[in-house]
């Protein structure tokens, strides 16, 4: 016997439901991925950082970068200490990268994946470009205080081939970055806390966590100081200014 | 005093809650206003090395450097060097300079140096130039053993590449810019070299003003360089060098230089030289390639235009073993004179010989253990086989601090390049700290 009640009672559960599902639905990752780069960070900016390299005995090297940001692409980071690195540069302009040594007094081309510190952070996070520019979302899942992305790397050269990115849902802030290779090996996971005024109209987490399974027991910190917009001529992304990028700090 | 008394039993919990807190507290605090832009600043480091030298006796140039002196199977070198770097900083411009002091010691000698390395003067009116002079070290081309274009600098030691380098007197400038699709940099680097019996006097020929200039492309993900120097204290030369990434662990360079009408002299068996002028071509091709353990290994070949053949390597020892008979047959040190006159030439280069493979195969984190560094090098002079290898540790892992252990073993018959050294074997240990 078909029941009328029972019915309509099923299709009103199924309204509810969908109307439920639709803002899951309608949820655009790229659109998300490219507020989280800007509440991240200014498309061109400078800031000061340091990272911190935590042995498993608990002993700890620290270092101190200045950085400038200009555009999706260029990135350069000076390093300031310790003495033994100070007037180290680091240069990213896309997908090709440089290390250049006063001593050596040259500019060499590194890789993604190695780590000038010898820290769990790589030079790709080190001179991290914007997620968007790197990454096309592949899938996106809302959590109860998350969103989820799912991201997979535009081309080869970029250090890990995946990204689960747990996102903060009122914040639009990146918590947590798992970094997979195509293997589907987790290289490391980014933990990302102590949300921070920067002035300016940059609120965003001052402290970046890193441990890996490859590297068990040794963790990195990374924490942001006197992060700003700045606007910055292309010349100074370039070899030849490399010696010179002391001389731009204000 | 009851209570004071159990406070003091309690003294190592309060410093732990002290320490405690401090960590804590340091965790999550930076300030950068202690990095920020100073009007001076000062730095460098002091190192402390000890060589132990397996002196090679039959050899050439153990033969001729040690005539007439007690002979030695061993020598033991102890170095110390400070070298110093200072900024200051007024306006648009920045003075910097290095300076290099050694005090050496060993079974034969005392001896101490001081260099300054660089010193000079830069102007920046606009962002895309730069204007610059006084001493400054110049480092041009992209091979990581040698560098052909490297045509306005000191040789670089193939053993130590990465070492720091004295400059010449030069002035300079930079004009950069950025024309934007897939040339993506351009950059142009005119130089002045000054020659004259108290300035560069080892650059060459007195009396020469050396022009020179460098121009940089980054095209399509491609750095390349066009060199060259102006006819003068040297020959006129000029070149090109290239580097890319194929893949993002695997990288290529190559260098190319033609030096024009160069004099080049060539001894036979009995010391008769013969004098040539004509062109010499120099090349490099490398490579550099990590693997997903972190093993970067670093492969070139170097075609050294102005070297000596095998054959004519050989009439050189020859010349020498000859000289040694002359004069102990009949006491006369004129060919032996002559030897040595040619061994202090383009004989007595580090790398003499016309063909080079080079080798390095370096492991980060070696044995798990973050910061210390294993590598080995192999340098070979493909025309006779000769070669020597280089194992090597260090571990940065102390702030500041380098260590460095490093064994050398060279390996060749009679009348080859590596066989011929000073030195067969010899030990290297260093402590570097930078402050």
């Amino acid at each position: 016997m078909f029941n009328l009640k029972e019915h309509i009672v099923k299709k009103l559960l199924w309204l509810v439901l969908c109307l439920v599902a639709l803002p899951a639905a309608a949820l655009d990752g790229t659109e998300i991925l490219k507020k989280v780069d800007r509440n991240l960070e200014p498309e061109s900016y400078e800031a000061y950082r340091q990272l911190i390299d935590i042995q498993p005995d608990g002993s700890k090297k620290e270092s101190v970068l200045y950085t400038m940001k200009k555009g999706r692409d260029k990135v350069v980071a000076l390093f300031l200490a310790p003495p033994s690195d100070k007037g180290r540069v680091t240069l990213r302009d896309g997908d090709n990268m440089w290390l250049y040594m006063p001593d050596v007094g040259r500019a060499i081309r590194i890789t993604s994946l190695q780590s000038v510190t010898g820290s769990v952070f790589n030079n790709s996070d080190i001179m991290r470009i914007d997620y968007g520019a790197e990454y096309n979302v592949e899938a996106t899942e809302e959590q109860k205080d998350a969103i989820v992305l799912s991201l997979k790397a535009k081309t080869g050269e970029i250090a890990y081939d995946k990204l689960k990115m747990w996102v903060d849902k009122q914040l639009l802030l990146p918590v947590t970055i798992e970094c997979y290779a195509a293997s589907g090996l987790l290289i490391k996971t980014l933990r990302f806390s102590n949300i921070k005024d920067f002035g300016g109209g940059i609120k965003r987490p001052a402290t970046l966590t890193t441990d890996s399974p490859l590297q068990k027991g040794y963790k990195s910190i990374m924490q942001w100081s006197g992060l700003k917009k700045a606007t910055f001529p292309d010349e100074y992304f370039t070899l030849n200014y490399l010696p010179r990028i002391a001389e731009l700090r204000k | 005093m009851m209570f004071l008394r159990k406070l003091r039993g309690l003294w190592p919990l309060v410093f732990l809650v002290a320490a405690g807190g401090a960590q804590a507290a340091e965790e999550y605090s930076f300030d950068s206003s202690a990095f920020e832009k100073k009007p001076f600043e000062f730095g460098g480091y002091v190192e402390l090395k000890q060589e132990d030298f397996a002196l090679n006796r039959s050899g050439a140039f153990y033969r001729l450097n040690n005539v007439g002196q007690p002979q030695r199977d061993s020598l033991d070198r102890t170095t110390g060097t400070l070298q110093l770097t200072g900024k200051l900083r007024q306006g648009i411009g920045t003075f910097d300079c290095s300076t290099n002091s050694t005090l050496q010691r060993d079974q034969l000698s005392h001896d101490h140096d001081h260099s300054i390395y660089e010193a000079a003067y830069s102007i920046r009116p606009t962002p895309g130039f730069t204007a610059e002079a006084g001493k400054r070290s110049l480092k041009w081309g992209k091979g990581y053993a040698w560098n052909p274009i490297g045509f306005v600098e000191r040789l670089k030691d193939p053993n130590d590449p990465q070492l720091a380098r004295e400059g010449f007197w030069i002035a300079n400038s930079d004009v950069i810019f950025n024309p934007g699709g897939n040339l993506q940099t351009v950059a142009f680097t005119p130089v002045l070299v000054p020659v004259s019996s108290d300035v560069n006097s080892d650059f060459g020929a007195s009396g020469h003003l050396n022009p020179a200039a460098k121009l940089y492309l980054l095209y399509r993900d491609i750095d390349i360089d066009f060199a060259w120097l102006g006819k003068g204290s040297r020959p006129a030369r000029f070149g090109m060098d290239f580097s890319t990434n194929l893949t993002s662990n695997f990288e290529i360079h190559g260098e190319w230089a033609r030096i024009r009408q160069i004099t080049r002299q060539v001894t036979d068996g009995t010391g008769r030289v013969t004098t040539s002028v004509g062109n010499a071509t120099s090349y490099l091709l490398g490579l550099r390639y990590l693997t997903a353990s972190d093993t970067t290994y670093i492969a070139e070949y170097y075609r050294n235009g102005t070297g000596y053949s095998e054959q004519e390597a050989q009439q050189f020892y020859q010349l020498v073993n000859t000289a040694f008979t002359q004069l102990q047959q009949t006491g006369s040190a004129v060919l032996l004179r002559k030897a040595l006159a040619l061994s202090r030439g383009s004989y007595g280069r580090p790398n003499p010989g016309r063909d080079y493979l080079y080798f390095r195969a370096q492991q980060k984190d070696m044995l798990g253990i973050v910061y210390f560094q294993a590598a080995i090098t192999a340098m070979m002079n493909w025309q006779d086989r000769s070669y020597q290898v280089t194992p090597e540790l260090s571990y940065t892992g102390v702030t500041n601090l380098e260590l460095r252990l490093k064994f050398l073993f060279l390996h060749g018959g009679s009348s080859t390049d590596f066989g011929e050294k000073q030195n067969s074997r010899k030990f290297e240990i260093y402590a570097r700290y930078y402050f």
